[in-house]
């Protein structure tokens, strides 16, 4: 294990990968699965990324392991110039609540709490006293201001997710990690949560999505595609996901159905 | 995390199923109920035994021809005699001597008749074991040493010869031979064993004499000057009579002498056995309503797997999670507690009205169910909070 770097130099990325590699079970060969090999990237202050690829791929992994939820077995994420890849449980789980906002396909909110309350969790963690200012501020970014005390029950999808990209930005985080944000909302709230997600970018929020939907691909500037666990292709949306449609397109036309984005 | 926002988001999640806290809390509940209930009853058992022993007359020490030991017991031997009472009498510290015997006898009036005890005693028995004469007088020395054919009634035994009639100056019949009745105590009601009521006493003289024949004496009763003196007198008492006796110095007493204070710690060591032993299987119900405790901790982490990975994922640590539901555990076993507390209580008092029997709980008994129900919530909670806390953060987000 290396020392992680602590000097922050002026040229320092919210998120820099290096070599990263997950390999499950590594002991047991008959069920021994790499599931990530050797990715390396760097993401800017300021990026909008969607990571894309087939099911997996590697992506879901990499999710986790850019969310401090797993270790890799290998190689280096530096999270603000820091080599978080090795922290200990309870380091990791301060850097999850400082640095690292999530935004999960299924919200994820406590069905018990109101909305502020879930707000404010994340601050619970981190030890902040009274959070409640800053928990309705994080309401007021995603425009829901007013329904602070409903329930999540009481909350459509749309609100639902925007209550929990609040969350997520509650802690003012170096990176949001959005998994499949608008895969469980039909296409015009999903289209809404996008746009969100689009001003809080245009604030300085940096965003890396998760995602199967080309169209959400589409709406970021840049992509990373994935494949078998590696970096296929790293670059402006536009020709990565119009290759993807070619693709797409050719596979349908073969008859073939395994060649999903 | 905050503890005081800890003890909310436990008490939130228990609230929002009432029905099935509710339940838990129960096993809880019964146990410490059981508990404080039989502890209050311990304790009521003890005050009164206290109550009955101390009204058998103050500063009293009894002296007992000893019992046989070995494997077999031989009964009591036939030791003291009226002269060890007299040369007791005569040390310094004892305010009166009583020579006490007793023996069972038909006692007749009329048509009625009894087998009861009849005990021959000194004049000075009355005064020295607080017994009060309700109508008539007592017999004196006088009627002791002519061996006049006297008797004083227990008050049972005035009501179940005489009925409503009056007892004074009839002549009842005593093992066949005729005696006047002197008076009548005062009913002291229920007392547990060898209550007065039932007695009837006549002076000592005639009693050892044409009644029953015997010299012997079961009991000489000495009363001493002070609690302070009672030590003392009783080591003179020992003395005296090991003298009296002969008993050689390596030889064991052949009576016993036994103050108050020792009846009482017998007295009270016999109920404390009890009380423990009967506490010890209501605390059995303490410890399955741990379990079920343990039981409802674990349904629930399993519930709320996916909770526990959103939690994670926003920066709980482990030990976050450990509290998290270690302080839910707790929050149900102490509510638990807190209502056995006053369920126990509430049982007592009614178990005090109905049953008639003295309770009363001692302030320990609170102090320590509630501890206990503490340490429940921790020690039952702890296994299923560690379970939580170790959950893989990744594999609890994907928990359907």
């Amino acid at each position: 294990m290396n020392a992680p770097p602590k000097v922050v130099q002026s040229d320092v990325a919210p998120v820099e990968v290096k070599g990263l590699t997950r390999i499950y079970h590594p002991d047991r060969p008959e069920i021994r699965v790499v599931a990530l090999d050797g990715v390396s990237f760097r993401i800017e202050r300021g990026d909008a990324v969607a990571i894309v690829g087939p099911s997996g791929c590697g992506k879901s992994t990499l999710l986790h392991l850019l969310g401090c939820l797993d270790r890799p077995t290998s190689g280096h994420y530096l999270l603000e110039g820091q080599d978080v890849a090795q922290l200990d449980e309870d380091d990791q789980a301060r850097i999850r609540n400082r640095h690292i906002g999530f935004v999960f396909q299924s919200f994820n909110l406590l069905a018990r709490s109101s909305a502020l309350e879930n707000v404010a969790l994340p601050l619970l963690y981190a030890g902040v006293r009274d959070g409640e200012a800053r928990a309705r501020h994080a309401l007021e970014r995603v425009g829901l201001a007013d329904r602070a005390h409903h329930r999540p029950n009481e909350l459509s999808g749309g609100q639902k997710q925007r209550v929990a990209i609040a969350r997520a930005l509650v802690t003012e985080p170096s990176i949001l990690l959005g998994d499949e944000p608008t895969g469980a909302l039909d296409s015009r709230t999903g289209a809404e949560v996008l746009e969100l997600l689009h001003r809080l970018n245009e604030e300085g929020t940096t965003l890396v999505l998760v995602t199967h939907d080309l169209q959400v691909a589409q709406e970021m500037p840049r992509v990373i595609r994935m494949l078998d666990g590696h970096v296929v292709a790293d670059g402006p949306s536009g020709p990565i996901v119009e290759e993807l449609l070619r693709e797409n397109l050719q596979a349908s036309q073969e008859g073939g159905r395994d060649a999903a984005p | 995390m905050l503890l005081h926002e800890t003890v909310r988001s436990a008490w939130r999640s228990l609230s929002s199923n009432r029905l099935r806290t509710g339940l838990t809390a129960l096993g809880m509940i019964i146990g410490v109920a059981a508990v404080v209930s039989v502890l209050a009853i311990g304790e009521g058992a003890k005050a009164s035994v206290e109550g009955r022993i101390r009204a058998l007359g103050s500063n009293l020490l009894t002296v007992r021809p000893a019992r046989g030991t070995g494997p077999v017991r031989t009964g009591s031997a036939a030791t003291l005699v009226r002269s060890d009472a007299e040369a007791i009498g005569e040390l310094s510290g004892v305010t009166a001597v009583s020579a006490e015997n007793g023996g069972s006898a038909q006692v007749k009036y009329l048509e009625n008749n009894l087998q009861t005890t009849i005990y021959g005693v000194s004049a000075s028995y009355l005064d020295i074991r607080n017994l009060e004469v309700a109508r008539g007088i007592g017999f004196t020395d006088a009627d002791d040493r002519a061996r006049r054919r006297v008797a004083v009634l227990g008050g049972g035994v005035a009501r179940d010869l005489f009925g409503a009639a009056n007892p004074l100056g009839e002549r009842i019949q005593i093992a066949g031979q005729g005696f006047t009745v002197l008076g009548v105590l005062v009913e002291k009601g229920d007392v547990g064993w060898a209550s007065p009521d039932d007695y009837v006493l006549v002076p000592l003289g005639v009693h050892q004499g044409s009644l029953f024949g015997q010299d012997a004496l079961s009991t000489i009763s000495v009363q001493v000057e002070s609690e302070a003196v009672s030590d003392a007198v009783q080591a003179r008492v020992e003395t005296l009579l090991r003298l009296r006796h002969r008993i050689h110095a390596d030889a064991d007493d052949d009576f016993e002498v036994r103050s108050q204070t020792e009846m009482l710690e017998t007295m009270g060591a016999i109920t404390g056995t009890f009380t423990t032993l009967l506490g010890s299987v209501a605390a059995v119900s303490l410890f399955v309503g741990g379990i079920g405790i343990m039981n409802i901790m674990l349904v629930s982490v399993r519930e709320r797997t996916r909770e526990i990975g959103v939690r994670m994922a926003v920066g709980a640590r482990r030990i976050d999670i450990l509290l998290q539901f270690l302080v839910e555990s707790i929050v149900v076993s102490a509510f638990g507690g807190l209502a056995g507390v006053i369920l126990g209580t509430g049982v007592a008092i009614g178990i005090a009205r109905l049953g008639g029997w003295e309770t009363s709980v001692p302030t320990y008994a609170y102090a320590l169910s509630l501890g206990v129900s503490l340490a429940i919530g921790v020690v039952f909670g702890v296994g299923p909070a560690r379970r939580a806390s170790r959950l893989d953060p990744v594999e609890a987000l994907r928990h359907e």
